[in-house]
């Protein structure tokens, strides 16, 4: 195939490695819990997008098969919908279970509400 | 261009980084965290080497790996969650 | 727990049809037939966790095209924005964060609304919801901010929901 076509799907998932990186500094670096938890948010969303927007073009254009593109589709469906559930229950079980960041939030309206 | 076995090495390689977090962190919810953003990661790594080798049958394992993932975490979530706030009356009849 | 209705069970057939099509998009004879009697017996099992009220409301082909322009544009244009910001914060050696929670008011009646928006503000980066509550007949959201530049209420709702409430109240009224 072309190379413009290439150049455009090879830019499509570095934009995608990029993010991944920045999500992995941040878990790694981060000062608290739930601050990892964002930047994990980064990796399951631009990551997850960039290489299945490379993916869907390089089984479209170059390998010529619809079964490929429609199964990269379903996975990025698949993560965008579900995995917003899983960080509810793990966010919201950690402050339950007394986990509290160890540098002072600027306000914590939900411990003033619930916590006694 | 790039091929694309060198973006497949390059995932498999930062989630193996991730695994640093799970080795270290010191809560629960610090290890799970790291353990659901190496799974997408180790996906991704997945597709992109069923492009590069043209066998389908990475694309299938990767869903799975995607929907074994959520459950894990949800199933570690939901430990976790012990009720021991203080709910309102009203609420206290919608959450029991 | 719900009763099993017909409609309900109706929808979540044709879902799970077109995700078996979707996953084996093999169109011999067989494997439809086995796609349909594998789906028949899912959605009468579970559809009674699934589907509550407004049954076909998300069939309609006008609203759907309204939900996939939601998903496609207004959202990704808000992911983008906070992934660039989120990005920044990670290379520049995660010093500048500044977390709390907020609670902040949402005018939103559906329960398929809620549901989207507040999956919507997890899948942003920098915002996380945590809990979801009702005082007198108001619906509130306690949401983990990485960057707090306001205390809770409308200003930080207005700051936190963007353009994706609006483009929600566009489907569900």
């Amino acid at each position: 195939m072309t190379m413009t076509l290439r150049i455009i799907i090879d830019v499509f998932i570095a934009i995608g490695a990029i993010f991944a990186l920045a999500g992995t500094i941040g878990i790694i670096k981060m000062p608290d819990t739930f601050c990892r938890m964002q930047a994990s948010t980064c990796i399951t969303t631009m990551g997850v997008l960039g290489v299945c927007i490379g993916a869907l073009l390089y089984s479209i254009f170059e390998l010529h098969s619809p079964a490929t593109a429609v199964k990269v589709v379903v996975i990025a469906a698949l993560i965008f919908t579900t995995n917003p559930v899983g960080a509810h229950a793990l966010a919201k079980g950690a402050y339950q279970n007394g986990i509290r960041p160890e540098k002072r939030m600027v306000v914590d309206e939900l411990r003033r509400d619930f916590d006694e | 261009m790039i091929d694309l076995v060198i973006f497949s090495v390059l995932f498999a390689a930062l989630a193996l980084v991730n695994l640093y977090r799970f080795v270290k962190g010191p809560t629960a919810p610090d290890r799970m965290c790291a353990v659901d953003a190496t799974d997408i990661m180790i996906s991704l790594a997945m597709v992109l080497f069923s492009l590069y080798s043209g066998r389908g049958i990475y694309l299938d394992i990767s869903i799975i790996s995607a929907m074994l993932g959520i459950i894990n975490t949800m199933l570690i979530g939901r430990y976790l969650d012990r009720r021991r706030w203080v709910y309102h009356d009203d609420d206290s009849k919608n959450n029991n | 727990m719900q009763k099993t209705t017909f409609s309900g069970v109706a929808t979540t057939f044709i879902v799970s049809y077109a995700f078996w099509i979707l996953l084996t998009w093999s169109f011999a004879a067989q494997e439809l037939i086995a796609g349909a009697v594998v789906s028949l017996g899912v959605s009468l099992f579970s559809s009674r966790f699934f589907i509550h009220d407004h049954t076909f409301w998300l069939l309609n082909p006008i609203r759907l095209l309204k939900g996939l322009y939601y998903s496609l544009v207004t959202f990704i244009i808000e992911l983008v924005k906070a992934n660039i910001d989120m990005a920044k914060r990670c290379f520049g050696g995660c010093k500048n964060v500044n977390p709390g929670i907020v609670k902040i008011p949402v005018e939103l009646d559906s329960d398929y609304a809620q549901n989207i928006l507040a999956n919507s503000i997890t899948l942003t980066p920098g915002t996380m919801t945590m809990e979801i509550t009702e005082e007198e007949g108001q619906i509130y959201y306690y949401i983990h901010w990485i960057d707090v530049q306001a205390p809770g209420g409308k200003v930080a709702g207005d700051m936190i929901k963007g353009n994706l409430e609006k483009g929600i109240r566009r489907i569900w009224k």
